[in-house]
């Protein structure tokens, strides 16, 4: 059988690091390609690579048989290679068609009767992948299921025969997930090669042929599914055995728990959430009558699908967003007034679901950002000088303990991978007295090793008697992490449940918003707000 | 491979320190607006090497002229010093104009009235009040922008017009030199008038002006206070998720920019002028954004920008009268400037 995509010797370097270092890649009509791999280990580079993003220093590439040599997205194109990034290439005020002929060579752009044409040849090809989406809608108006859906249907669109979809469930909720995988499916059976990059090993076993792991820049192996379990695939990925495996696969509890479960009958709530209601960007309502408590050395996991108030909660409670009605109390105190800075003096910590754009600061160096809560306090120097000296030894003390990957103290945040920017914030965080640390999306986009730090380092939190306070969308960090659990949906929380009697089956529902057997108070909630 | 690639870098490359590349575009930017400077020479049918000669000589040929062309430069670097912690803190104030007239007329009314016969006590006391006077005027942005959101570009901007026009009216009707029939504000106390230097002609707040560069870069790259400031200019989420008020960090950055251009009115008023006079700036409030621009909002920059501009400005109105020609020209110059560092800037970046 011909082969549709033949990478081979793949060489790209950035600067002086080296991205891909002589990696080889074939793809087979028919079939789902899975390429796994920690963060930086090249899987976006090798697979802009044959979009035509970056042109290789080395190595040959053909498609279909044929060399080819991508100058641009647009070759790749013509190629029939399809992308769809992990960020969304959209314009959100034009409809679904019109993104579909933006950036074609004389495209109609603007005229309705041709781009009645491509609507309506844009739902023959919905129809026939059952990727239903409106193509005169806006994109704006679309969740991300749905703009991801017109991404891989502008592939299509393109004709494209290989199609490369980068971290396609990072987004997307369990029922979601489960629904995109079959599509796929069904346009491999029609001879397409589909390649997705992805962290999650359950997609991976479950939906590919065949699994490439890359690690640092080369090839560690290609291999089926059926040939490997988790682990294994886990192991390759970084080149050491993880103890994470267990965690995520929701049996082990973390060390510890038994000592917090004491800790927490008997002692009051750190914070106290009571009817929170906060309005979003757009000026809808974000948040609809959120009220929790988490008590010391406790972990409460506010689950639910992104989209549906995580962002809102997380700025409402820590500060950055000034709700309309409720009450956040910390240790017995209303600081629902305050500003960040009263609330982190009274103890409260967050660590940023956007941790580069709220996380740290790209100009300034590794040292200065481990150290810009604390200034003009000592052991930092005074309001009228900064000890340096000080801020150094801190720094080379955290990145020590934090393990954090860095050339030296003075280099940039900005060029830190994700997961070491993730280490710096936790280190920055986590070295203050905390009483209480809200965690939004705290492993979000990292590889496994640094996934596996971050929750140790929530547990040790947590059994040092911090309330934390756990917003995010991945299942597997709330069923492994959550003490309780509730799930946000459309701005309120639907359900309360305790560890015991947290069920993978019925968190995943109700995140799709199949409410169901939750407490009155909070199914009441459910049905309020739209 | 990539060791020769090094060694053989081709000079015409940009430079990899990122200090280095921006000195040197500045300087590059320098030169190439002289070549346009001295084209607009040739084209109002003048000679530019004599032109630029009598520029040179316009602001060195004598004491006296070094001295006009240091008056010049004070305000300037006072106001560019304010202006670049603020711009620093992406706070655009651009009414140091309007700022540095309210502190003259604050400083001046005190200088006139105020009867106090110890010379020191009422110069400072003037000073004070127009440092005051100019950070009120800078806080009245610094409220609109920190309480309700108030974009300060378009307030600082238009209470400008609003400080001039008040000023004017101070000086045709209130406070009017008696029995004067035109413009001329009242005369101040002479006990108020800023100490001269002998041949120079310089008035000893040009120390003053100096002294505040050293302070200015203190407090930018070694204070809290500077640290704030910048990773407000950064990143303002990050910033305010650290603990950063921004709020107060708004209203510090317009009161200290704002009282800095109060300062240099204070200054202009009892050491130039010695009165009333709606003469003491021309438009040096607007000059100072170049400034601080030009000095990359970096204070030892910024003194350098203020020279480079005082010496083009006092050179040049020397030169428009030895060479005749017009005064236009030597006023293009800065813009063209303007122009070129920012293309300089984005080539540097690559």
């Amino acid at each position: 059988m011909e082969l549709s995509v033949a990478m081979s010797g793949v060489v790209k370097r950035f600067g002086a690091v080296q991205a891909l270092a002589g990696v080889d890649l074939e793809l087979r009509p028919g079939e789902i390609h899975a390429l796994l791999g920690e963060n930086g280990a090249g899987k976006t580079t090798l697979m802009n690579v044959l979009y035509g993003m970056f042109s290789p220093d080395a190595g040959a590439i053909s498609v279909g048989g044929r060399e080819v040599n991508f100058r641009s997205p647009h070759d790749a194109i013509a190629a029939g290679v399809g992308m769809v990034h992990q960020h969304f290439k959209l314009v959100p005020t034009l409809t679904v068609a019109e993104n579909m002929v933006l950036g074609q060579r004389g495209g109609p752009l603007l005229r309705r009767r041709e781009l009645a044409a491509v609507s309506a040849r844009l739902r023959a090809l919905a129809d026939r992948y059952g990727l239903d989406v409106d193509p005169d809608a806006r994109v704006w108006q679309l969740s991300v299921g749905e703009q991801q859906r017109v991404e891989i249907l502008r592939a299509l669109y393109r004709d494209a025969r290989i199609l490369v979809l980068d971290e396609p469930t990072a987004t997307l909720t369990p029922p979601e997930t489960q629904r995109l995988f079959p599509k796929l499916r069904a346009l491999a059976a029609e001879g397409a090669s589909i390649v997705f990059i992805t962290h999650h090993l359950e997609d991976v076993i479950e939906w590919a042929d065949r699994i490439t792991v890359l690690r640092r820049g080369e090839r560690v192996g290609t291999l089926k599914p059926a040939d490997s379990s988790a682990e294994d695939l886990a192991r390759m990925m970084v080149g050491r055995d993880v103890r994470l495996m267990r965690v995520v696969a929701g049996e082990a509890p973390t060390a510890g728990e038994g000592r917090a479960l004491r800790q927490r009958e008997s002692a009051a709530p750190v914070l106290e959430v009571e009817g929170l209601q906060a309005r979003g960007d757009r000026g809808t309502t974000a948040l609809h009558d959120v009220s929790f408590s988490v008590a010391p050395g406790e972990i409460l996991a506010i689950a639910g699908v992104e989209g549906n108030g995580q962002p809102e909660l997380e700025e409402a409670v820590f500060g950055l967003r000034a709700p309309e009605a409720g009450t956040v109390t910390l240790d017995g105190r209303d600081v629902t007034r305050c500003e960040p800075a009263e609330r982190m003096r009274l103890g409260m910590g967050l660590v940023p679901s956007d941790r580069y754009r709220r996380g740290l600061i790209r100009e300034l160096s590794v040292a200065e950002n481990l150290a810009l809560d604390r200034l003009g306090r000592p052991p930092f120097g005074t309001e009228l000088r900064l000890d340096r000296q000080a801020i150094a030894k801190h720094a080379a003390d955290l990145i020590e303990r934090f393990s954090i990957q860095v050339s030296g103290p003075e280099q940039l945040a900005g060029t830190l991978s994700g997961g070491n920017a993730q280490r710096l914030v936790l280190a920055r965080t986590l070295s203050r007295e905390l009483r209480c640390l809200v965690a939004a999306q705290p492993t979000r986009g990292l590889d496994v090793g640094a996934i596996e730090f971050v929750w140790e380092q929530l547990a040790a939190a947590r059994d040092c008697g911090v309330a934390i306070l756990l917003i995010s969308t991945d299942l597997d960090e709330v069923m492994s992490m959550a003490d309780r659990c509730c799930v946000m949906y459309r701005g309120g929380l639907v359900a309360d449940w305790s560890r015991e009697r947290l069920d993978r089956e019925k968190v995943g529902l109700a995140m799709g918003g199949a409410s169901n057997g939750g407490p009155p108070r909070a199914a009441a909630a459910a049905e309020g707000p739209v | 491979m990539s060791v020769s690639q090094a060694a053989t870098r081709p000079l015409w490359l940009p430079p990899q320190s990122r200090r280095l590349r921006a000195g040197l575009s500045s300087l590059g930017a320098v030169l190439l607006s002289l070549v346009v400077g001295g084209v607009l020479v040739l084209i109002a049918g003048g000679e530019p090497v004599s032109a630029y000669g009598a520029l040179i000589d316009g602001a060195f040929g004598s004491p006296y002229a070094i001295g006009q062309m240091l008056v010049l430069a004070v305000p300037l670097l006072i106001m560019g010093l304010g202006l670049a912690l603020a711009f620093r803190g992406r706070v655009y104030n651009v009414g140091a104009e309007g700022q540095l007239f309210m502190g003259a007329l604050a400083g001046g009314v005190v200088a006139i009235f105020l009867p106090v016969a110890f010379d020191p006590l009422l110069i400072a006391a003037s000073i004070f009040a127009g440092m005051a006077a100019g950070a009120a005027w800078g806080g009245i942005v610094g409220v609109l922008r920190a309480r309700w959101g108030v974009n300060e570009v378009i307030t600082s901007l238009l209470l400008n017009f609003v400080a001039i026009l008040i000023f004017t009216y101070c000086v045709r009707r209130p406070l009017r030199a008696p029995g004067s029939p035109d413009l001329q504000g009242r005369s101040i106390d002479p006990n108020a008038a800023l100490p001269v230097l002998p041949d120079l002609a310089v008035h000893v707040g040009v120390f003053l002006a100096i002294a505040l560069v050293p302070l200015a870069a203190y407090l930018m790259a070694r204070t809290p206070f500077g640290m704030r400031v910048r990773m407000l200019g950064f990143n303002a989420e990050a910033a305010r998720a650290a603990g950063v008020s921004s709020r107060r960090m708004v209203m510090a950055l317009m009161l200290i920019s704002g009282g800095l251009a109060g300062l240099a009115g204070v200054l202009q008023t009892l050491g130039v002028s010695e009165r009333l006079d709606l003469g003491i700036s021309q438009g040096y409030g607007f000059t100072a954004i170049v400034v601080a621009l030009l000095g990359r909002l970096n204070a030892t920059g910024v003194l350098l920008a203020a020279v480079f501009i005082a010496v083009l400005q006092s050179g040049g109105q020397a030169m428009s009268v030895t060479e005749g020609l017009p005064y236009a020209i030597v006023l293009a110059i800065p813009g063209v400037f303007v122009v070129f560092l920012l293309i300089a800037d984005r080539l540097a970046r690559g």
